[in-house]
């Protein structure tokens, strides 16, 4: 079980450690002040500075706030049960966009949409695979036909000649 | 009268067939928007903008408003019939609108919030009507300090008000900001921050982070919180409409009173979802029996809706005249339109007339037909939420991911699409605004020019911001904002541990 209050401090070192990349990106560029005015880096360097200086400011906070022995800090960030929720649904999605760049989006789609409904949803066969064929068909008619547009392709499509 | 004269030519552009079939196929996908766990209103613009790309800008603009619209009211369909808000900014109908409907009055509930909605909606679209011509002519005045000026404000103002953690709300402003550096600098041509990663050439786009962070994110909240749609079976007939529309009169206190809170927090960054809670409040605070909210009380659905879609309309105004926009939808709107090459402020008001005039007709005609249609087809949605989540949600899932690649047709959106997904999930859980976030990175370039310009005007000195009484007095309201509530909450706390100590 995660509590609140590993999940803030966590959360905040993040922040932190994005805003220490941005003000070491920015320095190659320069902050200071040239004969164009300003350096390209100054705008971001006090950007990514802010970041840091508020991730540092929420952990002082939630540290504080742990001396004084706040209750909401100690109660569950995600426990077990909800974990598993998330990761039941994160890992497909995950999967999904695996999928998505090596076999194509319309494939991937086809494969997660029965996937969730066949394994997680209880569906049968039937109900599964039609109704993601027909979302599949959907997308391709509404982007492809309808508005131009191209989705990712696998090595799939081209075998059915789409 | 120049504005009547500008409005009637706009609705010129706005009553093509063409148009209001466009009206109300946006309401139409903006209630199913709406309805859906997920999709909001953002990420629906978000999503569809891609679409609109070869589309002439006003028919774009009039699509992609009408689905604001249609979501805003898919979202209190939901509030009411499921005590599920479908949006945020509905979360304070449910107190209300549920009980009512478990009460079999739930007709009556989704005509009092459907009619409050539209009457709040006209206060925000008449007020812009008479204010954004003048608006946008003392806003011809303003040069880069100034500007940068009302950037602060507006800033200043989400950390003050916003209610989150100053810190979280800084955090997330200037992670805004900070992604919206990434790629090439328009001014001196380096490119910045990509980390020698071919992918960040072209920077990062908003559109992405919106579909990440309000769709991904929000799935997963929901699935977190394993979701069950139980709800209250509604058909809406006529006669109770009528019925109910005869009862709103009653409510006429109200029903101004929560227009005016939701236009003030309209233009104002404050937004509807903060203006609904606030008009609540009020409503609850002013009323001579207070013990019947939150038990089935109408003017307890009335003052949150009214307040929530003035909020709505009215946060148009800044981000046509002044380029600033007052929420989260209204700022992926304005990266629309920076995106079909118009540029959003003042100037777009002598530029290009017939596009700021056909909207605001639209934003009359949109309403109107925006009531009609969810009056209509309430049956229809409410049983869209009784498919399983577990076929809902992968299909969303599938939805938001097409249209993070269709944004750019790029793979690697994708990927970030996920990054900004879990970021999403994070920041919601621990009360991190994303708002703030949004906002950065559409004005984020401007702010930066307008930063950059100041400086370049004062040799680099930041007296530029003090340098005359205009400037002066957005700069002084952007500080008294950051500061005040700061302030007021530490003599609250004074005043406690005195009253305290006397006891």
């Amino acid at each position: 079980m995660i509590t609140r209050f590993w999940a803030e401090i966590g959360t905040a070192i993040l922040t932190l450690v994005f805003g220490l990349v941005i003000v070491k990106g920015s320095l190659e560029f320069g902050i200071g002040w040239d004969s164009s005015g300003p350096q390209p880096g100054a705008f971001p360097f006090y950007a990514g500075a802010l970041i840091a200086l508020a991730s540092l400011g929420t952990i002082a906070v939630t540290l504080s706030q742990r001396v004084v022995g706040r209750a909401a800090l100690a109660e569950a960030f995600l426990d077990a049960e909800r974990g598993k929720r998330v990761l039941s649904f994160l890992l497909p999605l995950v999967a999904f966009v695996v999928l998505s760049v090596t076999l194509g989006m319309y494939v991937a789609t086809i494969l997660y949409l029965v996937f969730a409904m066949r394994f997680q949803g209880g569906y049968g066969w039937f109900q599964s695979l039609a109704t993601a064929f027909v979302m599949a068909a959907f997308f391709y008619f509404a982007l492809e036909k309808f508005f131009q547009i191209g989705l990712l392709k696998g090595p799939i499509e081209p075998l059915i000649g789409l | 009268m120049d504005n009547v004269a500008n409005l009637m030519h706009g609705f010129s552009v706005a009553l093509t067939t063409h148009h209001v079939l466009l009206m109300m196929a946006g309401v139409l996908l903006g209630v199913l928007v709406g309805v859906l766990p997920g999709l909001g209103a953002p990420n629906g613009v978000s999503l569809l903008l891609p679409l609109t790309f070869s589309m002439d800008p006003v028919s774009a603009i009039i699509l992609l408003t009408s689905l604001y619209w249609g979501a805003l009211f898919g979202g209190s369909t939901t509030s009411i019939l499921f005590n599920i808000p479908g949006e945020p900014s509905s979360v304070a109908t449910t107190f209300d609108g549920h009980p009512m409907a478990k009460q079999g009055k739930a007709t009556e509930a989704l005509s009092f919030a459907f009619l409050s909605a539209g009457f709040g909606a006209m206060a925000g679209v008449i007020l812009i009507t008479l204010l954004s011509g003048w608006v946008a002519n003392f806003a011809l005045r303003f040069s880069s300090p100034e500007y940068f000026a009302v950037y602060f404000m507006t800033f200043a103002s989400f950390i003050g008000l916003g209610g989150a953690s100053p810190f979280k709300t800084v955090v997330s402003m200037a992670m805004g900001f900070a992604l919206a550096t990434i790629g090439m600098d328009s001014v001196s041509g380096n490119v910045r921050l990509t980390f020698e990663f071919d992918v960040l050439l072209a920077g990062v786009s908003f559109l992405i982070a919106v579909i990440g962070l309000f769709g991904i994110g929000e799935l997963l909240l929901t699935m977190e919180e394993g979701l069950k749609f139980e709800g209250v079976a509604a058909k809406v007939r006529i006669g109770d409409v009528l019925r109910t529309a005869a009862k709103l009169p009653r409510y006429w206190l109200a029903l101004l009173r929560s227009s005016l809170i939701g236009i003030w927090m309209g233009i104002t960054p404050g937004g509807p979802t903060a203006a609904s809670f606030m008009s609540y409040a009020m409503a609850k605070r002013s009323s001579r029996n207070p013990a019947k909210f939150g038990k089935g009380e109408p003017e307890g659905v009335i003052a949150p809706e009214t307040a929530d879609h003035a909020a709505g309309s009215a946060a148009m105004l800044p981000m046509l005249a002044l380029g600033i926009p007052g929420s989260a939808t209204a700022a992926v709107m304005m990266g629309g339109l920076m995106i079909w090459g118009l540029n959003p402020g003042p100037t777009l008001f002598t530029d290009r007339p017939d596009f700021v005039w056909g909207l605001i007709a639209s934003m009359y005609l949109g309403n109107v037909v925006a009531v009609v249609i969810v009056l209509a087809t309430v049956p229809l949605f409410a049983s869209i939420l009784r498919i399983p989540f577990s076929i809902i949600g992968p299909v969303i899932v599938v939805i938001c991911f097409i249209g993070a690649f269709t944004a750019a047709s790029k793979e690697f959106d994708i990927w970030l699409a996920l990054v900004f997904g879990l970021v999403g999930y994070l920041f919601k859980k621990l009360d991190y605004p994303i708002a703030p976030l949004v906002l950065a990175m559409v004005i984020g370039d401007k702010a930066e020019d307008a930063f950059r310009q100041s400086m370049i005007f004062s040799q680099g000195s930041l007296s530029i911001f003090w340098s005359n009484p205009l400037v002066s007095t957005l700069m002084a309201i952007g500080l008294a904002l950051l500061v005040l509530p700061a302030v007021g909450s530490a003599a609250r706390r004074l005043r406690g541990a005195k009253a305290a100590s006397t006891v």
